[in-house]
């Protein structure tokens, strides 16, 4: 008789910002107890740590490459040509989208941390997700370049312009799919650890920035939980979610927390390893839920 | 995971301890399903003892209030620790289950 099939083990890296770097604390304690991940799928802000690890930078490596490319810099910059299109668009041309910040120091920052990798160079398989401006469909990037698809994925609404890839606008991942698990389903996955992370909201609205957040977050955070509740139901085997809890309101650039956060993650992951530890060990046949599924 | 089952009419008390998650799901499932076969549709959860639910736990969940709400009756949880909470939250439960801070006000939100 063969062996079992070993079970397929996804890390989804949710949207999040700075919050992703969690995702770098998790990733040590899978690699600490050896347990092998089959394919990585990020959104937004998990994207760019999603790219990473499948690129096979070790967690040390992310965090100073993204402490170097993930900080104010990248938003100091406006946009007012786009600005100026959107609020007067008979005197200037209106581009059918719009943007606050300019995109250059963005780009700049990702490639700075990303070079010229395609997924061909990624050792494990890769999913990026972004949203189609077009359609408003979700879109599973998974070939090109890894700035682009990162690009396209962290192009967050009002804040940066929408970004073409294979010849279609982007928007960022997390106006269709925050916290993608579905493409681990739809790639075979059978244990499936899921980072996710709700949108803040800011304290105050004091600006048109924040303003902007704040009604991205109120969408996208209704979007999450209706897209998490289908997805655990319609899953065949096991839903780890991982949410850590950071005890404090981590902001878009407080990367002089990604020491914590990164602990808080490692705190998160160690809570689901004997769960995890015990499901791994299962045989596939008896993957705990797919029975319980098919039953009714 | 631990199951006692307290008859306390016209509700059915399922205090639960430990994991509801795939491990241990079905078990739950075959409990839930007998009280509901023998007419004891009015069910109370006591998830106080319950720190830890994933997909397959939150799967068992549903088809029991769904089987419940089919007989007549209900299932309704009490008790409910923060990180389970948030998991239910987080998958949009909580807008369909009827969750009480223990098992007595559980109880008695059944008319009698």
């Amino acid at each position: 008789m063969s062996p079992a099939p070993r079970k397929r083990v996804a890390l989804v890296i949710g949207a999040g910002s700075v919050k992703c770097a969690a995702a770098l604390g998790l990733w040590k304690v899978l690699k600490r107890e050896n347990i092998a991940v089959d394919m990585v799928v990020g959104c937004s802000g998990g994207s760019l740590y999603a790219a990473a690890m499948a690129l096979g930078y070790d967690a040390e490596e992310t965090e100073a490459m993204t402490l170097s490319m993930w900080n104010r810099h990248v938003t100091k910059r406006r946009d007012y040509a786009s600005m100026l299109g959107a609020f007067l668009p008979k005197l200037f041309r209106f581009r059918g989208h719009f943007a606050m910040v300019h995109g250059d120091p963005l780009l700049e920052a990702l490639r700075k941390g990303f070079g010229d990798k395609t997924f061909a160079d990624t050792v494990l398989p890769l999913h990026v997700v972004a949203t189609e401006l077009e359609t408003g469909q979700q879109a599973t990037l998974e070939n090109g370049s890894i700035v682009d698809a990162v690009r396209a994925s962290i192009a967050i609404p009002y804040i940066w312009e929408p970004w073409e890839v294979d010849g279609k606008l982007m928007l960022d991942g997390c106006l269709s799919a925050p916290l993608p698990v579905d493409v681990a389903i739809k790639e075979g996955a059978d244990v499936i650890l899921a980072m996710g992370f709700e949108s803040p909201y800011p304290r105050r609205i004091r600006s048109a920035t924040s303003y902007a957040f704040h009604v991205n977050s109120i969408y996208t955070n209704n979007l999450f939980r209706a897209n998490y509740s289908f997805h655990n139901l319609a899953h065949h085997a096991e839903i780890l979610p991982i949410v850590p809890e950071f005890g404090e309101p981590v902001n878009l650039f407080d990367t002089h927390k990604f020491g914590h956060v990164i602990a808080c993650g490692a705190q998160a992951a160690e809570e689901q390893l004997p769960y995890l530890r015990q499901l791994l060990d299962e045989p596939q046949a008896s993957t705990p839920g797919a029975e319980t599924s098919r039953g009714r | 995971m631990d199951i006692v089952v307290e008859q306390r009419a016209p509700t059915t008390v399922v205090r639960i301890n430990g994991s509801v998650d795939g491990l241990t799901a079905d078990t739950l499932m075959t409990t839930l399903q007998q009280q509901i076969d023998v007419g004891n549709t009015r069910l109370v959860a006591d998830l106080s003892g319950v720190s830890y639910t994933s997909s397959a736990g939150l799967r068992a969940l549903l088809a029991t209030v769904k089987q419940a709400r089919s007989a007549g009756g209900d299932f309704r949880l009490a008790g409910v620790l923060p990180p389970v909470r948030k998991v239910l939250e987080m998958s949009g439960f909580t807008s369909i289950l009827k969750l009480y801070a223990d098992v007595d006000l559980a109880v008695a939100s059944y008319p009698a």
